[in-house]
């Protein structure tokens, strides 16, 4: 059995009187990519923001690697939880390399006097940082693209530089919100590679995605959400095959 | 001659006033308008103890600045938690609050000021003696306001000033940041204050109130938001542009309203037609 990684015990929450996570129970062990499935507002997305912290749950506990996750985003993601955006939310003022370096964990630039005066620390941790983002880059073929301001570059390749920058963060939880969507040909394929390699290193990585099979290729297990809870877990092809599953993320037929 | 030192100190105190300004709006998206109650803090602070005790010009300053970092910290740390729009808001009481108190105690002179402030610097070369004091002051804060926004520190405030959410999300705690880049800009005007105190030997209320703000941000918008050589551009202009009005010989029931009239479209015309400032390039803050 390997290292169970992210730990949902019966996570709630509700927005008023909607309730967008029903008693949410989730394991995810290392190795593991889960696919995040089921129709626009069934909390797939409201699942993310609860275990990264931009939302606190009314009830339940999340643990990462047995210690209980808590508190807002930033203490999170040192913790080891790293996420990316469906709509990206790139820095867009700076470059590609820029945008990634403000993302490791062990952060050189937290005390203003100590990256004032630019410490023999800040400069070792900065000029890791510097060869990590080359190298998840490189890993992408994106390497020319370092000193491009984000903006500028065409929009399969900045959804690959958001994937890019939440690589910055070397933890072990790596949540992918629609990494696919507006995605195609050869930025698909890298996609693809670098989500496949991420978690042959040992991260435990769950993908909330639109494209069935982008999951299926990728995912060894899948759950069904619905209205804040979860349905099904198991096979992609199984919740695919399942009728039940498919009328309520397509409608049904005769409707 | 004595006339220009004057314009030279008056442009490097409002160098150091605009630079600290421009680093909390422009590089940290902090919306405050409270900047001259900071400035006043610090020349109050410097003044008081100056004539009080005697003790030598770095120490008073010095607690000028402790004084208003102090203050900046509590306005920041009060209303940053709760959401960034607060702190207009509250920026706002903060500023015409205290100037009120400062109008209206005793010990500070009320709306006639102080103004035994004691002479520091005597003889003919004392204008130019501050002169080059100011600016080398102007230099060091431009200096810092650079070394701080161009480190991983400065990386990290961009990025919050881009998306802060995404920038939380990656590690940075933007609590602290903001509180550190408050009270660094807030410090400054201190220093800002201090100087003042000292040069023109008088201070009263009315030179720190809201009309201030409109000046310093007029400077930092003018000049480029964001950016390190901008505020130091618009001080230029904004502090040579009265003395051209003077220069026109305006019944001096004119010169007030003309003078707020053209600074508020100053704002306004750039804002529109040139958001960057004059130095300022497409990307505002971005390295350099």
């Amino acid at each position: 059995m390997t290292q169970e990684i992210l730990r949902l015990e019966n996570v709630c929450k509700r927005f008023g009187g909607i309730v967008v996570a029903d008693d949410i129970c989730l394991s995810l062990h290392a190795g593991d990519v889960l696919g995040l499935i089921g129709p626009n507002g069934a909390g797939k997305t409201t699942l993310f923001n609860l275990i990264s912290g931009l939302i606190q749950p009314d009830a339940g506990r999340i643990y990462l690697q047995g210690h209980a996750l808590t508190g807002p985003l930033h203490r999170r993601a040192r913790a080891g939880v790293a996420r990316t955006w469906q709509h990206m939310r790139l820095f867009r003022t700076m470059t590609v390399l820029e945008n990634m370096l403000v993302g490791p964990r062990n952060y050189p630039g937290e005390s203003l006097l100590r990256s004032m005066i630019g410490t023999p620390s800040v400069h070792r941790a900065e000029a890791a940082a510097r060869d990590r983002a080359m190298h998840v880059l490189e890993r992408m073929g994106l390497t020319n693209t370092a000193s491009t301001i984000v903006v500028d570059l065409p929009f399969g390749q900045q959804k690959l530089v958001g994937l890019a920058r939440a690589l910055m963060n070397d933890g072990p939880c790596l949540l992918l919100d629609e990494p696919m969507a507006g995605v195609e040909g050869s930025n698909y394929e890298t996609m693809q590679r670098i989500v496949r390699d991420e978690a042959a290193a040992g991260r435990a990585v769950c993908v909330v995605e639109h494209n069935v099979s982008f999951i299926k290729d990728l995912c060894t297990e899948a759950i069904f959400m619905s209205y804040g809870r979860i349905l099904k877990r198991g096979s992609v092809d199984d919740l695919t095959r399942s009728r039940e599953l498919t009328e309520l993320y397509f409608g049904t037929a005769d409707a | 001659m004595d006339y220009l030192a004057s314009a030279g100190v008056l442009i490097g105190i409002y160098i150091i006033l605009a630079a600290g300004y421009n680093l909390i709006i422009g590089y940290g998206g902090l919306n405050t308008i409270a900047h001259p109650i900071f400035f006043a803090l610090g020349a109050y602070t410097t003044a008081l103890l100056a004539i009080g005790t005697g003790l030598p010009p770095v120490i008073c300053i010095a607690a000028g600045i402790g004084v208003a970092v102090i203050a900046s910290v509590f306005l920041a740390v009060t209303t940053l938690r709760i959401s960034g729009d607060y702190l207009l808001i509250a920026s706002l009481g903060f500023q015409l609050g205290l100037l009120q108190a400062i109008n209206n105690l005793d010990f500070t002179g009320g709306p006639s000021g102080l103004s035994n402030i004691p002479v520091t610097l005597s003889g003919p070369a004392r204008g130019w003696l501050y002169l080059m004091i100011t600016a080398a002051l102007a230099l060091l804060v431009i200096w810092l306001v650079h070394r701080g926004m161009s480190g991983p520190f400065g990386r990290a405030v961009r990025a919050m000033r881009d998306d802060d959410v995404a920038c939380a999300a990656l590690g940075r705690g933007l609590f602290t940041m903001k509180v550190v880049i408050f009270a660094f800009g807030c410090g400054t005007a201190g220093l800002a204050g201090g100087m003042y105190a000292y040069y023109f030997q008088y201070i009263s209320p009315e030179q720190f109130n809201v009309a201030q703000s409109a000046t310093i941000l007029t400077m930092v918008v003018l000049g480029g938001i964001g950016t390190i050589w901008g505020p130091v551009l618009g001080a230029f202009v904004l502090v040579a542009l009265p003395q051209v009005i003077t220069f026109l010989q305006l019944p001096s029931s004119l010169v007030g309203p003309l003078q707020g009239l053209i600074f508020t479209s100053l704002v306004i015309l750039f804002l529109f037609l040139r958001p960057h400032g004059l130095v300022g390039t497409r990307t505002p803050g971005a390295a350099h």
